[in-house]
């Protein structure tokens, strides 16, 4: 069966019973070929659901809209390790979570009315073709020897001189317009307040300017490192194609390599900055 | 018809005339992106589609400082910004010149806005028809045409080796390049797809309690994509800046989708959720923006369609609303 | 040329004075004795204070123009803007801008019986109501003022409660939430005074002004009593950056609080399409 029906099974199933008040997933979008998130309600809307390599979106941020609802949500294995990091911060609650974990082969780059052949850059470095948490699992995990080198990407920039970086990243900043579309998208990012809006420290404001840019994205990636999760929303959504999921990688190798942990892969383990032993204390 | 013609050559001639003599501003590629940019070399301008943020910018910049405090021995004096250059935009489409005719009513309604003011007296539109619409503009249906040269100072229309030129004011027949008169017919007018706009305001007044917001919210990401590109929406935020002694105050771009920009000082919140607030950008397009100023707050430009990462799709809204409507109820 | 409506007045803080807590009363002088003279409100009309380096915040004139004692601002403390006003120590500069929004029209309101209705620092745009009023005392008929806060320590205007009460024909009913060692007076909530009162509606003008819960509670309780809503006039509070009706930040529906508003009578609320 393909998961495309497996889902609109299973969500049938869950919503019939009252298991739960609302299964997240996929539909086709107005321009017929990419995807969209749809959250279907009534048995009817189940139809309505896809799943394929159009499927880009990251669905698990919305649990945290549906804290206190019962919820099922269709997750690639990137986008359960959010679920796992979400339980791990303690943002979301088990038992109000069905997980429709979807085995994947990886998705394309899409942009509106436009589909390629091109599997995103994530997918050709992801090492988790399976997800990490899961209550019913759709599809078969393809047989693929993971990359040998996790981070070729990073690399590539670190290899280049200081001020060629600099540079680099100086003019993606320019071009930000602050829209938050990074923020909005990513699981990770839920303060009530985020320090953007802080008016005292004002740390950088509403001002729409290089500098200011400059501090919100690296703060952002700094307040990240040990919690991204690599799905990459954030380049995806950036209308000024900054390309932001190089940030949150390089932080995420530097945790990789310092402290060996990744976020996400189980709902026990605690992110390194919100962990403590005593053991740490330097002499 | 006798046309006014102007070559490609003389065209790129008058262009570089318009780099040495004024601020030019036109379509250039960054990053594949196309936006309206400061243009020093003619080869960089790019034609072959819309942008993908609106010419709103140059009337009404993403950051732009409104005053500058200066201390002195304890005398505190109020500087005001102004705007200086006279500015050439180029390449600007029906769609964009029609969304500043629209922004223009409420900035420069009494008090006007000095500044937004100072940007538009100094600056010259010369828009170009659209020959290729895209599949999601919806000019037509708002009023607008993809060949319209209502709101430019001159119109372009490209046509084989040249372009077929319209000074539509007196400021556009003042800066015109030396045109050539020809016997040319103008290019026949795409035809775009038809969205229901008609009647939209009455019908919005009747679905605001309608659970259809809240449910469409639910995918809605509340970042400001959509109120950014837009060439119509003109929230703003203001604050003050102290660097080393100088304080400046700062105008900055908003949008009634940020969660709390309703909020006040206290905590409390009027419009606290996500449906509250996507509802608000819809109603104000299209019913209060009409009620104010007599047209709909929306050029059909088809930006916010393109770039909202989670397809909240305008004319879908638009043509379910209609369907609501005339289904009777509420 | 006109001027840039979004550059204030220069002013000076000559004064200020601890109401409660955290309201301090601000008297503020414009810099230009031109301006200073020239700058008429009404009760209802607000102005912009800027605290230059932090930003600008909405507050109603507590004031009356025609006395021409200086302007004076109730603030409360309670964000960025109103704790950087508070910190301000007399000769130090500030902005002023306005006047903006509408005015209670008291004169239409002339023969009537009036009651104001005010909790916490909602009783600082209804002070310039009473002002006006006791000032033209023949002017109106009978007057309620119904003052309520939190506790004793939180009534705004205390200085002048002597002067309200001693007015001719005029009645002064005070009450706290919460009271304490040495309060003597009612305890009880504003919409509880209001059901024990029982103001008659006939040829009354009703002005309430408090945090939305009590004025929700006040309307009520109006509405039991027979008022109209055309009888019903209160002043609205929304997050403001312009002033100018054009940030579109202060909207309800097409109106906009800082040019529509802040005064509407709730038989203009009940029209509103959205309900805050």
């Amino acid at each position: 069966m393909d998961p495309s029906q497996q889902i609109r099974e299973k969500a049938k199933e869950l919503l019939t019973s009252g298991a739960v008040q609302c299964v997240i997933g996929y539909e086709r979008a107005t321009d017929g070929v990419t995807a969209r998130p749809l959250f279907a309600y009534e048995v009817e809307d189940v139809d309505r659901f896809i799943f394929d390599q159009t499927c880009s979106h990251n669905l698990t941020r919305y649990l945290l809209d549906k804290r206190d609802k019962d919820t099922a949500v269709v997750a690639k294995p990137c986008d359960s390790r959010a679920i796992n990091l979400l339980l791990n911060e303690k943002q979301i609650q088990r038992e109000r979570v069905f997980v429709i974990g979807v085995a994947c082969q990886g998705v394309v780059e899409t942009e509106w009315n436009h589909v390629t052949e091109r599997l995103q850059t994530r997918c050709e470095l992801c090492r988790q073709h399976t997800p990490v948490i899961y209550d019913f699992l759709v599809g078969e995990a393809p047989e693929e020897e993971p990359p040998s080198q996790a981070y070729p990407d990073v690399s590539q920039i670190e290899a280049r001189p200081i001020a060629e970086r600099r540079s680099l990243w100086e003019g993606h900043f320019s071009r930000c317009i602050r829209c938050y579309a990074c923020r909005q998208v990513c699981p990770g990012c839920y303060c009530t307040e985020c320090f953007v809006e802080q008016l005292d420290p004002l740390w950088a404001g509403i001002r729409i300017a290089p500098p200011e840019n400059e501090i919100w994205h690296t703060i952002r990636a700094f307040h990240l490192a040990g919690r991204c999760i690599g799905c990459n929303e954030c380049e995806r959504v950036c209308p000024v194609n900054i390309p932001l999921s190089l940030l949150n990688r390089k932080l995420e190798k530097e945790v990789d390599q310092l402290f060996g942990f990744q976020a996400g892969l189980s709902a026990e383990a605690l992110p390194p900055f919100a962990t403590f032993e005593k053991e740490e204390i330097l002499e | 018809m006798m046309a006014q013609f102007i070559s490609k050559k003389d065209l790129l001639a008058w262009l570089e005339k318009l780099i040495q003599e004024r601020t030019l501003i036109a379509p250039a590629r960054t990053n594949d992106l196309l936006l309206f940019q400061l243009i020093s070399r003619v080869d960089d301008i790019v034609l072959n589609s819309n942008t993908e943020l609106s010419p709103k910018e140059c009337f009404f910049p993403a950051t732009e400082t409104l005053f500058t405090v200066r201390t002195n021995e304890g005398h505190t004096e109020l500087v005001a910004e102004t705007v200086d250059r006279e500015t050439v935009i180029f390449g600007l489409r029906p769609c964009d010149a029609m969304g500043i005719a629209l922004i223009d009513r409420p900035f420069l309604a009494e008090p006007a806005d000095t500044l937004y003011g100072q940007h538009r007296a100094r600056t010259i539109l010369v828009g170009l028809a659209c020959s290729q619409p895209k599949g999601e503009c919806f000019c037509t249906s708002l009023g607008g045409g993809p060949d319209d040269a209502t709101h430019l100072d001159i119109l372009l229309t490209e046509v084989e080796d040249g372009y077929i030129v319209q000074a539509v004011t007196e400021r556009g027949k003042e800066i015109l390049p030396p045109v050539a008169e020809r016997e040319l017919p103008l290019p026949p007018t795409p035809s775009l797809e038809a969205i229901p706009t008609e009647g939209l305001p009455e019908v919005m007044k009747r679905f605001f309690e309608a659970p259809y917001w809240s449910r469409l919210a639910d995918r809605c990401l509340h970042c400001n994509i959509c109120a950014y590109v837009c060439p119509t929406c003109y929230c703003f935020d203001v604050r003050d800046y102290s660097t080393k002694g100088t304080v400046e105050r700062v105008r900055s771009w908003e949008s009634c989708q940020s969660p709390g920009f309703t909020r006040i000082a206290g905590g409390y919140d009027p419009r606290p959720t996500k449906g509250a607030r996507l509802r608000q950008r819809f109603y104000h397009k299209f019913l209060y923006f009409p009620e104010q100023f007599g047209a709909l707050g929306c050029v059909g430009c088809g930006r916010c369609i393109r770039a909202c990462p989670v397809n909240i799709d305008i004319r879908e809204i638009i043509s379910d609303i209609q369907r609501m409507g005339a289904k009777g109820g509420a | 040329m006109e001027p840039n409506p979004f550059i204030p007045y220069l002013a000076t803080l000559k004064s200020k004075l601890d109401l409660t807590p955290d309201v301090k009363l601000l008297t503020v002088e414009l810099e230009d004795p031109a301006l200073q003279d020239s700058f008429n409100y009404r009760p209802g009309q607000f102005a912009f204070l800027s605290a230059f380096g932090v930003g600008e915040a909405p507050f109603g004139m507590v004031s009356v123009s025609y006395r021409k004692q200086g302007l004076e601002f109730a603030v409360r403390r309670i964000g960025t803007v109103t704790r950087a006003l508070h910190e301000l120590e007399p000769g130090a500069s500030l902005g002023v801008r306005g006047p903006f929004g509408n005015y209670f029209p008291l004169e239409e309101y002339r023969g009537k019986n009036m009651i104001i209705i005010g909790g916490g620092i909602g009783m600082a745009p209804l002070r310039p109501v009473i002002t006006t009023i006791l000032d033209h005392r023949d002017d109106y008929n009978e007057v309620l003022i119904i003052n309520g806060a939190r506790t004793p320590k939180d009534l705004v205007f205390a200085p002048e409660f002597d002067l309200w009460g001693k007015a001719p024909g005029t009645t002064l009913e005070l009450t706290v939430d919460r009271g304490d060692e040495s309060w003597e007076g009612r305890v009880a909530l504003v919409p509880d005074v209001i059901r024990e009162l029982k103001p008659s509606p006939h040829n009354a003008i009703a002005i309430t002004c408090g945090p939305p819960i009590m004025i929700r509670f006040v309307l009520q309780q109006l509405k039991e009593l027979g008022f109209a809503d055309e009888q019903i006039v209160t002043t609205l509070e929304g997050k403001m950056k312009c002033g100018l009706g054009k940030c579109a930040r202060c909207n309800i529906g097409d109106k906009y609080i800082c040019q529509d508003g802040p005064v509407f009578t709730f038989a203009q609320i009940s029209k509103f399409i959205e309900q805050f």
